[in-house]
């Protein structure tokens, strides 16, 4: 169902719609600030696109969104990765209908037009019919590349627009995260192909986003799992634990448990306390990798909890991403992390995910549940604020960021919402 | 399941083996009236020892090396059900309102003490707007001394391939 947007007041000062602690409703109903959100975090900044996993092989391909605009993820033949526009340059038929496949070319069904896994324009039928400029044709069409494209770890990132700062720039503290989930993997690698949950919420797509670094809602969204399942990893009360909220900077942020686990200085609080004896191939490869204290501590430690914005959350074994409908809609697509060559815990994973994550998921079901009670909420015009002050005067700054050691403090939802605001009133990000 | 052209292909052309033990189809149709009716604990005691629900995201899925939407073991359609009773699912509070018709009922296995139907379904969701589910289900039924027990269920979602709304019910 569509939820009524409430009307804007200011629609082009989107910067009035954000002030340090707190935040105007419309960010999340109006679709004028939708648009802008499209053009400028999603079509000019960086965003997740795949990882490199999912196309393993010369010619396998993944299809995606970004920004509303079909885009196709393709290993060439070279065994490059590039991110094309799903987009035949003739008279712009989509060129590629599934979500995944492998193929050495795209063939356009509508007048038969053929491009390469490369983007190359390589076919045209009945070519007499372009006379003397049917190699300038040739040249010209091949498929249009996104104009930035970089790789971390294997996240696949593009931006439509031609110049802005480097992935490395924008990702900031951020890589630090990916490297913790790296580090997990005894060659460093992660693969993301056991496919993606999708998830249809009736909600903004921030509201998706933002949650995921929430520590203040878990104890009453999720009382039912702690009520009926099992306690928490860690207690979920923020006075009990040694749990930190992080402001990473450029809109990044996190729920970081390591302090705690470190305190506690247990293996795999984070993957329901296993026992190492349970994965022995697996701590084993770790040890042979890393070395016994590497490897020991990177247990303890476990997987970030981290959003990178706008679009990528790394959600412990998890990787969620969202793709934006409109100001009401979000799809949110969820896929496990595997680790290559550690059967014993990936089959595991899948069910963890499956568990917690996704349409019927233990946690995530009701997460889309209170993100679309939010959105009926927002309708109601009056108040017209969203309030984030909770721990804005306990929020200290070091070298990792702001960082609050309350984890139900409000940190991660300002550094994200004072990152947009400079994001959408144009500075590039 | 039997590749177009092979020899289960041929026999599966067959008109159907629609001769399903009424106690079978008794099992199946109470199923899924107390899924409608979020009866959790009365639908959970319809479950074998060794039971699984199985919500595949494609139909030739491996679960060991993809994932489901809904895998649950024994163990985990029995917390399933816990978390349900809490009256704090917050995605099920009130529950969903419900129906579903089932149909097309065949038997596609058999051994002494067990049956496999598979059947067509129609699920009628209402919670803020009335949803429509669909699919193919697959049942497999013990007949046992203390009358017939749920051992799988598979449910294939004719939208299994693209975005679901939140599916916390019991499908
Ligand atoms: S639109 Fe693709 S060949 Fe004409
Ligand atoms: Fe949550």
């Amino acid at each position: 169902m569509t939820v009524t947007a409430a009307p804007v007041s200011r629609p082009h000062d989107v910067t009035a719609l954000v002030e340090p602690d707190r935040v105007h409703g419309a960010v999340y109903t109006s679709p004028e600030v939708f648009e802008l959100e499209m053009k400028r975090i999603f079509r000019e900044g960086w965003v997740f696109v795949a990882h490199e996993s999912e196309v393993p092989e010369k010619g396998d391909y993944v299809t995606r969104r970004i920004g509303g605009e079909p885009m196709v993820v393709a290993r060439g033949k070279d065994g490059v990765v590039r991110v094309l526009a799903n987009r035949c340059t003739h008279r712009g038929n989509r060129l590629c209908n599934a979500e995944k496949g492998n193929s050495s070319s795209f063939r356009c069904p509508y007048h038969g037009w053929t491009f390469g896994n490369d983007g190359k324009l390589v076919g045209v039928p009945m070519r007499d019919g372009y006379g003397d400029r049917l190699n300038a044709v040739r040249e010209e069409l091949g498929l249009v590349q996104a104009p930035r494209q970089e790789s971390y770890g294997g996240f696949v990132f593009a931006s439509l627009a031609p110049t802005g700062i480097s992935l490395l720039e924008h990702l900031g503290n951020a890589t630090k995260a990916i490297d913790r989930l790296l580090d997990l993997s005894p060659t460093r690698e992660i693969q993301l192909s056991a496919g993606w949950m999708k998830h249809h919420n009736n909600c903004n797509w921030k509201m998706v986003m933002e949650n995921n670094v929430d520590g203040y809602h878990a104890l009453f969204t999720h009382a039912s799992v702690y009520d009926a399942v099992r306690p928490a990893k860690v207690s979920h009360v923020p006075s009990k634990v040694e749990v930190l909220v992080r402001d990473l900077g450029n809109g990044h942020s996190e729920i970081d448990y390591e302090p705690e686990y470190t305190r506690l200085d247990e293996e795999f609080i984070w993957y329901g306390r296993l026992p190492r004896e349970k994965a022995p191939e697996y701590v084993a490869a770790m040890e042979a990798a890393h070395g016994p204290a590497k490897a020991h501590q990177a247990l303890v430690s476990g997987p970030p909890h981290t959003l990178i914005f706008p679009n990528l959350f790394l959600a412990e074994m998890n990787v969620m991403t969202v793709e934006p409908l409109n100001a009401g809609e979000t799809i949110a697509f969820t896929a496990p992390v595997l680790i290559p060559g550690a059967p014993e815990i990936n089959t595991k994973t899948l069910r963890r995910t499956e568990g917690a994550m996704g349409p019927a998921g233990f946690l995530i079901a009701d997460d889309g549940e209170i993100g679309q009670r939010n959105q009926m909420g927002l309708a109601a015009q009056d108040p017209e604020w969203v309030v984030l002050s909770r721990g804005s005067d306990t929020d200290v700054d070091d070298e990792t960021g702001r960082v609050n050691h309350d984890k139900s403090a409000e940190t991660p939802q300002r550094g994200w919402w004072k990152h947009w605001a400079g994001v959408l009133a144009g500075s590039r990000g | 399941m039997a590749e177009p052209g092979t020899v289960q292909e041929v026999v599966r052309v067959q008109p159907a083996d629609v001769a399903v033990d009424p106690a079978v189809a008794g099992l199946i149709y109470l199923e899924a009236r107390l899924a409608d009716e979020a009866r959790y604990s009365e639908w959970e005691s319809l479950w074998a020892d060794d039971g699984l629900y199985w919500v595949p995201m494609h139909p030739g899925d491996d679960p060991e090396v993809t994932l489901s939407y809904i895998y649950d073991n024994r163990r985990r359609i029995k917390s399933r059900v816990a978390q349900l009773n809490t009256g704090t699912r917050h995605s099920q509070t009130p529950p969903s309102v419900m129906r579903r018709t089932i149909s097309n009922l065949e038997v596609v296995a058999r051994d002494e003490d067990t049956t496999t139907v598979a059947s067509n379904f129609a699920l009628y969701e209402y919670r803020y707007a009335m949803t429509v589910w669909a699919g193919r289900y697959v049942h497999r039924v013990q007949l046992t001394d203390a009358g017939p027990l749920l051992v799988a269920k598979t449910v294939h979602l004719v939208n299994a391939g693209g975005a679901l709304p939140t599916m916390s019910f019991l499908i």
